[in-house]
Formats: C-alpha cells, sequence, structure tokens
C-alpha cells in the first residue's frame, strides 16, 4: 500500500530542458553541426553532456595557448571532469545534464531508495492525500514531480495516456542509449587519435632535430619532408624552421636591429617630451603619420590578442612587441606601421627570439603579397583578388555565383585573412599551423587557406543572405578545427586548366585592364 | 499604388557605416548596440566587419546592416570604396582624444562625396564615462555639428549610455526623409531596401521574431 504508483513520466518536462540545452549547444556548435551534421539541426537534437561541453571549452582552451597541441595533461584533467557529472543525483539526468542511462528505466521509488541510501536518511513515504504539500519542500521534489501522476488539480491521465507515456518515455532511453554508446566509442577514437599525434609529435620532431635541420638546403624540398611539413611543424622546432624558411633576403643581423631599436626608442622619447606642448594638427603631413603611427603602435599593442593578457600593458611580451614593431618603422618608413602587423609580428615573437623575430617579420613583409597589401597598392591587391576568384570559381562554382549573386567580393573577407595571415581570425594553434605550410609554399597558400576555410563552410554559406555570410566571414566560428580545415585544404585544386598560382597571377599582372573591368568593383574608386 | 503604400509602412533595410579614427571605439559601439555588451577583450578592425540588427522605429521595422570599419588612415582608400549606397552614418570621436576631432572634417568629405548625398550622419563623441579626461566639450562639438547639419550624442559603448539612441534616432531621420519624400528609396545608391515585408505578412510574426534572435546570436 505505500508503495508509489509506478507513474509514466511526465517528459514534457524533460523534452523542454533538453531543448534548452540543444539551443546553447547548437549555439556553440552551430558551425561544425551545420555543414556536416545533417540530422543534428533538425530533429530536437540530444542533451549535451558535460563532458562534450568541457571538450570543447578545452579545445577553445587549447586555441588560446601558445600553439601548443593538446597535451596530455589537458586529457587526463578532461576525464577526471566527466566523473562527478556521472555521480550525480539520477533526477538531475532527467534533466538534460546527463543523457539517461542503463539505470533510469526505473520508477520514483527505486530513486528513492536510492537517494535514501546515499544520503544515509529515511524517507517515509506520507500518505497519498498529504504528499503533494511536501513535494516542493522536499530536495527530490522535481524528480518525484516527472515520475508522479499529474498535480491534483488537473484530471489524471488515462490508461492509454499513461501507457504510451511509458512506451515514449522507453524510446528515449534506448535512444539514448545508442547515443552514449556511440559517444563512447566516438571519445575512445579521439582518446586514439590524440596519443597518436603526440607519437608522431615527438617523433616527428626528433626527425626535424636530427635530419633535417642539419640538412636543411639539401632536404627541404624533398618528397618525405614536405610531406612532414604539412602535417605541421613541432613548435619546438617552428620558429627555427619559419626563420629558414622565410630567408634573410635582407641580410639583416641583430645588431641592426639594435640599431633601429634604439632609434625609435629616441624617436618615442622625443615624441612623448612635444607631444603634451601642442596638437599634432599644424605639423607636417609626414611628420604627423609617423606620429600618429606610433600612438597607433601603442594602441593596438594592448588590442593584440587582448585573451592571452601577455601584450598587453604590463604583460610579458608587451615590450617586445614594441619593440619590433617600433624597430620595423624605423628601418622601412616607407611602409611604415599598418593595422594588421601587430598580429604577424605577435605570432613570431610567441615562437622566435626578439632579434629573430624581427628578421623574419622584415622579411617576411617584404615578400612581393605582403608588401603590396601593407603598402595598400591597390591594383595589385585587385589582382591577387581577381587570381584567388579564378581559384573560387574552379573550385567551389556553386559558391562563387551564390557570392557574386549578392556582389559579394573576396575583398570583404580576404583583407583581414591576407594582412593577418590568419593569426586574427583563426584559432591560434590552427593559424600557426597556416603558417607552417604558408612557409613552406609562399603566397599560394594562403589564398588556398581561404577557399579551403569557404569550402569548409560551403553548405551553410549557401544558404545565407549578404549580411550574414559576411558577418561569418569576419569573424570564423571559433571551434573550427584543424582536421576538418587541413582535409578542406587539401581538396583545393591550385590548378586552373594546367595552369599554377604563378602563372595565373602572372597573366592577371599583364592584362591589367581585363582584371580592372572584372573584378572587385568594390575596390575600385 | 496600395501596393507600393503598403511595402513603405513596412520593412526596410539601411546600409549604415561606422566611421572615424582608429581606436575611438567604433566597434565597441556596434558591439554595444547589438550584444547589449561591452567588448572589454577588442581587437583592432582589419578592414570591414558586419552587424545587423532589426529595430523597431515608430511601429516600422528596419533592418539595419551595419558595415563597422577600420579606422587607421592608411586604410581608408579601401574603407572608402564600402561607403557606396550607405543610407546612415555614425561618425564617431573619442571625447578623450582631440585628434581624432580634429580628424573629423576628413571623415566628413569623404562620406558626404562617397556615400549617397542624401546620407544621414550623425556625430558620436564615444568614451562619455571619461569625462576626467576629457579634451572636446560638449558645445563645441555640438556647434560643429550644427555647423555640417549632423545629429549629436555623447556615447558611452563601456556603460551602453545612448548606443541604441545614436542607430535609432539616425534610422528615424532617414525614415522621416522618406516619409517627406526628401529621400526615395527607389533611387539607385539611396542605401535603402524594401525589406522582407511581403514574406512576413505570409507567414506567421514569429518567424520575424526567430529572424532578429538568429541576428543576435552572429
Amino acid at each position: 500500500p505505500a508503495a508509489l504508483p509506478s507513474a509514466p513520466l511526465a517528459f514534457t518536462d524533460v523534452n523542454l530542458n533538453s531543448r534548452n540545452t540543444y539551443e546553447v549547444s547548437r549555439r556553440r556548435s552551430a558551425p561544425e553541426h551545420l555543414p556536416h551534421g545533417g540530422t543534428a539541426p533538425a530533429a530536437p537534437a540530444p542533451p549535451q553532456e558535460p563532458a562534450e561541453r568541457a571538450r570543447r571549452a578545452g579545445v577553445a582552451g587549447a586555441g588560446s595557448s601558445f600553439a601548443e597541441f593538446f597535451t596530455r595533461n589537458f586529457f587526463t584533467k578532461r576525464t577526471k571532469e566527466l566523473k562527478p557529472a556521472v555521480q550525480s543525483a539520477p533526477g538531475w539526468k532527467l534533466f538534460g545534464k546527463v543523457p539517461p542511462r542503463e539505470n533510469l528505466p526505473k520508477d520514483s521509488k527505486i530513486i528513492q531508495q536510492e537517494y535514501e541510501a546515499r544520503t544515509g536518511r529515511m524517507y517515509k513515504p506520507p500518505p497519498p492525500s498529504a504528499r503533494r504539500k511536501n513535494i516542493e519542500f522536499e530536495p527530490l521534489s522535481t524528480t518525484a514531480l516527472i515520475l508522479e501522476d499529474r498535480p491534483a488539480n488537473l484530471p489524471a491521465k488515462s490508461v492509454e495516456e499513461a501507457l504510451r507515456h511509458r512506451q515514449e518515455y522507453d524510446e528515449m532511453v534506448a535512444e539514448a542509449k545508442k547515443r552514449e554508446i556511440k559517444e563512447a566509442h566516438k571519445r575512445k577514437k579521439i582518446m586514439r587519435e590524440r596519443f597518436k599525434q603526440e607519437e608522431n609529435i615527438a617523433s616527428a620532431m626528433v626527425i626535424w632535430v636530427n635530419e633535417i635541420l642539419p640538412n636543411w638546403e639539401g632536404m627541404r624540398a624533398t618528397r618525405r619532408v614536405r610531406e612532414l611539413w604539412w602535417q605541421g611543424l613541432p613548435p619546438s622546432v617552428r620558429g627555427k624552421v619559419w626563420s629558414l624558411a622565410v630567408g634573410n633576403e635582407l641580410n639583416i643581423t641583430p645588431e641592426l636591429y639594435e640599431i633601429f631599436l634604439s632609434r625609435a626608442k629616441e624617436r618615442w622619447k622625443s615624441f612623448s617630451e612635444t607631444s603634451s606642448e601642442n596638437d599634432i594638427e599644424d605639423a607636417g603631413a609626414s611628420v604627423a603619420d609617423r606620429e600618429a603611427s606610433l600612438e597607433l603602435i601603442k594602441l593596438d599593442i594592448s588590442r593584440t590578442f587582448p585573451s592571452l593578457y601577455i601584450f598587453q600593458k604590463g604583460g610579458p611580451y608587451h615590450d617586445l612587441l614594441h619593440s619590433v614593431l617600433g624597430a620595423y618603422t624605423c628601418y622601412r618608413p616607407d611602409v611604415g606601421y599598418v593595422q594588421g602587423m601587430s598580429f604577424i609580428a605577435a605570432v613570431l615573437i610567441l615562437n622566435l627570439e626578439e632579434a629573430d623575430a624581427f628578421i623574419a617579420f622584415a622579411n617576411l613583409l617584404n615578400k612581393p603579397c605582403q608588401l603590396a597589401f601593407f603598402r595598400v597598392d591597390h591594383s595589385m591587391m585587385l589582382k591577387y583578388f581577381a587570381a584567388f576568384e579564378v581559384f573560387f570559381e574552379e573550385n567551389l562554382p556553386k559558391l562563387f555565383l551564390h557570392f557574386k549573386s549578392y556582389s559579394l567580393t573576396p575583398d570583404i573577407y580576404l583583407i583581414d585573412w591576407i594582412f593577418t595571415l590568419y593569426s586574427k581570425s583563426l584559432p591560434l594553434d590552427l593559424a600557426c599551423r597556416v603558417w607552417d605550410v604558408f612557409c613552406r609554399d609562399g603566397e599560394e597558400f594562403l589564398f588556398r587557406t581561404g577557399l579551403g576555410i569557404l569550402r569548409l563552410y560551403e553548405d551553410i554559406l549557401l544558404q545565407m543572405d549578404f549580411i550574414h555570410i559576411a558577418q561569418f566571414l569576419t569573424k570564423l566560428p571559433e571551434d573550427i578545427t584543424s582536421e576538418k580545415l587541413f582535409s578542406c585544404i587539401a581538396a583545393i585544386q591550385m590548378q586552373n586548366s594546367n595552369k599554377k598560382w604563378a602563372q595565373v597571377f602572372a597573366s592577371l599582372m599583364k592584362d591589367n585592364k581585363e582584371v580592372d573591368k572584372n573584378h572587385s568593383p568594390a575596390l575600385k574608386s | 499604388l496600395a501596393f507600393f503604400f503598403f511595402f513603405q509602412s513596412s520593412d526596410f533595410l539601411f546600409k549604415f557605416l561606422v566611421i572615424g579614427n582608429a581606436g575611438t571605439g567604433k566597434s565597441c559601439l556596434l558591439h554595444q548596440f547589438i550584444e547589449k555588451k561591452f567588448k572589454d577583450d577588442s581587437n583592432h578592425t582589419i578592414g570591414v566587419e558586419f552587424g545587423s540588427k532589426i529595430i523597431n522605429v515608430g511601429g516600422k521595422y528596419v533592418k539595419l546592416q551595419i558595415w563597422d570599419t577600420a579606422g587607421q588612415e592608411r586604410f581608408r582608400s579601401v574603407t572608402r570604396s564600402y561607403y557606396r549606397g550607405a543610407a546612415g552614418a555614425l561618425l564617431v570621436y573619442d571625447i578623450t582624444s582631440r585628434e581624432t576631432y580634429n580628424a573629423l572634417t576628413n571623415w566628413l568629405t569623404d562620406a558626404r562625396m562617397l556615400a549617397s548625398q542624401n546620407i544621414v550622419i550623425i556625430l558620436c563623441g564615444n568614451k562619455k564615462d571619461l569625462d576626467a579626461d576629457r579634451e572636446v566639450t560638449f558645445l563645441e562639438a555640438s556647434r560643429f555639428a550644427q555647423e555640417n547639419e549632423l545629429m549629436f550624442l555623447e556615447t558611452s559603448a563601456l556603460t551602453g549610455e545612448n548606443v541604441e539612441e545614436a542607430f535609432v534616432q539616425c534610422a528615424r531621420k532617414i525614415l522621416n526623409k522618406i516619409e517627406s519624400g526628401e529621400l526615395d528609396p527607389e533611387r539607385m545608391g539611396s542605401g535603402i531596401q524594401y525589406g522582407d515585408a511581403a514574406l512576413r505578412q505570409l507567414r506567421s510574426p514569429r518567424r520575424a521574431q526567430a529572424q532578429s534572435a538568429q541576428e543576435c546570436g552572429c
């Protein structure tokens, strides 16, 4: 007589909550699901497991750490985080925090017993009439509410309804179980892959240090090295390889860097002395511009990777970044400081010693593509965009037409991507991998990466209108993974009717008029 | 004619610009307007970034398509090409920086020359919360605004003060101009398009809500 009625679960509540969870997870993971998932967005999705969320958070965290690949530490931490969630009260599982497990299809009585066993407290079921009153004050009230009949002021469920609810509930549980098994498989697979990846990095490092670096000139162009290179450089040799690959055509020595740095320091000193006296309104244009750029460097440093808190005033790399950029404006007054440079210098500083970072920075910016962009040389930029569009049309014709129909020109998204070499738009570890291959393949790879991004998100971009595409591409999703992106980049063919990037670009350089007529009208003025 | 009238009293799409010197808080104003939050770890904008929001102005739904441009002088040649067809603009300076105020004339010339002829511009003296470091008085800025036929507000992207107002007032003025016939949305390059009013009418009003919710998430 004391037994509680084995009431069918009122799963409307469950549904409501899982949908909320779904909303949250969808917002976070939309880009990941939409293009490939197919099933996920349409049907009310399963409640996301905390572990899954932890993984996302962790990946984002890894992204903002200095290009370190998933470390073992991080992974073990993640598995630890998982445990408390599993132990949480069964009642919570109904609310979408954790998908229902095997122990779920049981009635409130069993749950109650378990609860008592855990808390060591006996709960005497009050007589049915008095029970309702207690419900809102009991810690288990929510669970009880779900497991019981409808409130007294509502008509009771009919037998069929109760039966149907039970059946629907059972289906839900079966579904959840299936998902759980799938998830577990996925987790195991990810774990295996990470271990493999770590081992790969470790063994790659040995090869880079012992074999490749000592014989750089002889080996850099070999197939084996190029393939290893594509896999991503081990962080410990990354700076070194970048330096070697970028080269030092300009023959800058550390001593030369010191000279320009001290010049920059003098200028800062005199600037801070004069700026207090009068406005620069009436000063000569070149002086004003130079001084403005000194101010701007200061301003932009604090706005470079702000989430890392290392370049901001008082941060460990603040002065370094200031020095490299300041020295560069003295070294190349013809180029000066241009927004976007601070990101490039910052990434180099994270991977190289100060003087080496400067040398790589100056040489990198001396490449034709970078020089064209940082001088904001319109006609040259247009040629790069035009060449990009040739390969865009070749690789993604549908999306190309879609963009065309909105007059969405590549400058809208490419300017940010090219100026910062993706370091602002992609997670830092991923940006470093793009830099790796950029150092191997040159400017062509920057545009190939752009096409890779478009390919990765092609399905959702095809659904969007102008403003949404523009918003999406100027602020890419944060959970973009290197595996997915690099497989999309690999699928991009940099071949247009047997012409490679360099040839396409060269032919565009030849017939200027043709280009100006047909491409990127937005940049014409 | 009735058909046209129906459209006119419904949805519009306005292209808006946010322009002004580097570091005046253009992106932060946009972020505050859309997310109702201050973005304290803001990057600097390279090229252009975007935002969109549907606002209700006197019973009319107006979708703003906002182009948030880079502030550095060097990028001016790039950002200029984005002016075309803008119906409204926020011209932003920093009340704690004389230099950003002095640059206003240049920005204004560009906007008047390159955007639509009837572009409605609101001058925003941003960082109102930093009153202690003020280098530009309210009075002189409002005089400047008057002389140049600009609307004027002092804003704070930090506290949110006057941020929504700046966008809404600018949109309202454009609507007024359309109603008075001063602005013709039909004209090329007006920066104004009719919205998806017909669509909204056909489907349920819920669609419009879902759409604006989606926009805020972007």
